[in-house]
């Protein structure tokens, strides 16, 4: 049996945790078709509600108002809306979904699409936060490649002049 | 099970379901601490398994560690321990996630090495699963290109 003393420099180890996880999940009738339509044909889509007439977002089996079958009355929705209300954060994000560092985070606001009652949460590319406070109209920039993650496949709103 | 698996996969296919493929991936980075980096330098440079004992509480912790989880004294003292033991319980884990460091099923046990006093938490492989049995004698397996890591044993092998 050696009994041994800890030497004065010792090396030290790293333990690196670098694998990633994977899942995967059916995202089912509804959801699935804003996932489709956004990578394949970069549209937003929502279904209305044959009670109350109002789109349903995010697109589900029951409108929430009506406590009624939806059914799929899809539409199309637009890509432009009205800013309602921002905030801009600045301060270095992770994208859980990749582990990269978010390199030039974009403020984040509430869009109202000119579709009646769809509200967004989404990035701005107007950084500037004096060109912020007059930032109205935007439309959506969708990403080049998607990854079939709806509204995730879009880049940011960029401002537009109307 | 396979067949109902198949079944399912085969009704899925009429529906029009898109599948969201994920990703979590958060790469990060610690240190094993002075102890740590000592066990593992030593799997790494001499093949051989170290432990700490506390001569108080006639404890040999395996993977080693500083302090004594009895008496709270520092243990300052290494002895090595035998790379044979005997496997205290285990589980077989036949699902795959990405993460795992071998193919599936995986046996994890935990083996309580000759000389050591504590289980070392680790994988069985090369068995028959009718041959699997608390009390068998496992032998660790070091892998060839060994870089400082608790994997640098590959696994623990039934002994001959």
């Amino acid at each position: 049996m050696t009994t041994e003393k800890a030497e004065k420099k010792p090396e030290l180890i790293k333990v690196d945790i670098a694998r990633p996880r994977t899942y995967k999940w059916s995202s089912g009738k509804y959801l699935g078709r804003v996932y489709k339509e956004a990578l394949e044909n970069k549209k937003l889509v929502a279904n209305r509600c044959p009670k109350c007439k109002e789109l349903i977002w995010q697109p589900a089996a029951v409108c929430g108002r009506c406590n009624v079958e939806a059914g799929e009355d899809w539409v199309v929705m637009s890509d432009k809306g009205t800013v309602v209300q921002y905030t801009y954060l600045v301060f270095p994000l992770w994208d859980p979904h990749y582990g990269d560092r978010l390199a030039n985070p974009y403020p984040t606001a509430t869009i109202k699409l000119d579709d009646d009652g769809v509200f967004l949460v989404h990035f701005l590319e107007e950084r500037d936060p004096e060109k912020l406070k007059n930032v109205k109209r935007v439309q959506a920039v969708w990403k080049e490649e998607g990854r079939g993650r709806g509204l995730g496949d879009i880049l940011y709103f960029r401002t537009i002049d109307e | 099970m396979a067949e109902i698996m198949q079944d399912r996969v085969e009704k899925l296919k009429d529906l029009d379901v898109f599948v969201y493929h994920g990703k979590i991936f958060i790469p990060n980075t610690y240190t094993a601490g002075l102890t740590g980096s000592r066990f593992l330098i030593e799997l790494r440079d001499n093949k051989r398994i170290m432990a700490t004992r506390c001569q108080a509480c006639e404890q040999v912790y395996v993977p080693a560690r500083s302090v004594c989880k009895y008496c709270y004294g520092q243990l300052t003292e290494w002895v090595p321990v035998s790379d044979v033991g005997t496997v205290e319980t285990y589980t077989v884990d036949g699902h795959s996630n990405g993460v795992q460091p071998m193919d599936p099923p995986i046996i994890y046990g935990i083996i309580k090495l000759d000389g050591a006093t504590t289980g070392l938490v680790h994988m069985i492989s090369g068995v028959d699963f009718e041959k699997l049995a608390i009390g068998m004698r496992v032998k660790a397996v070091f892998a060839e290109k060994r870089v400082g890591s608790i994997l640098d044993i590959k696994y623990f092998a039934p002994l001959a």
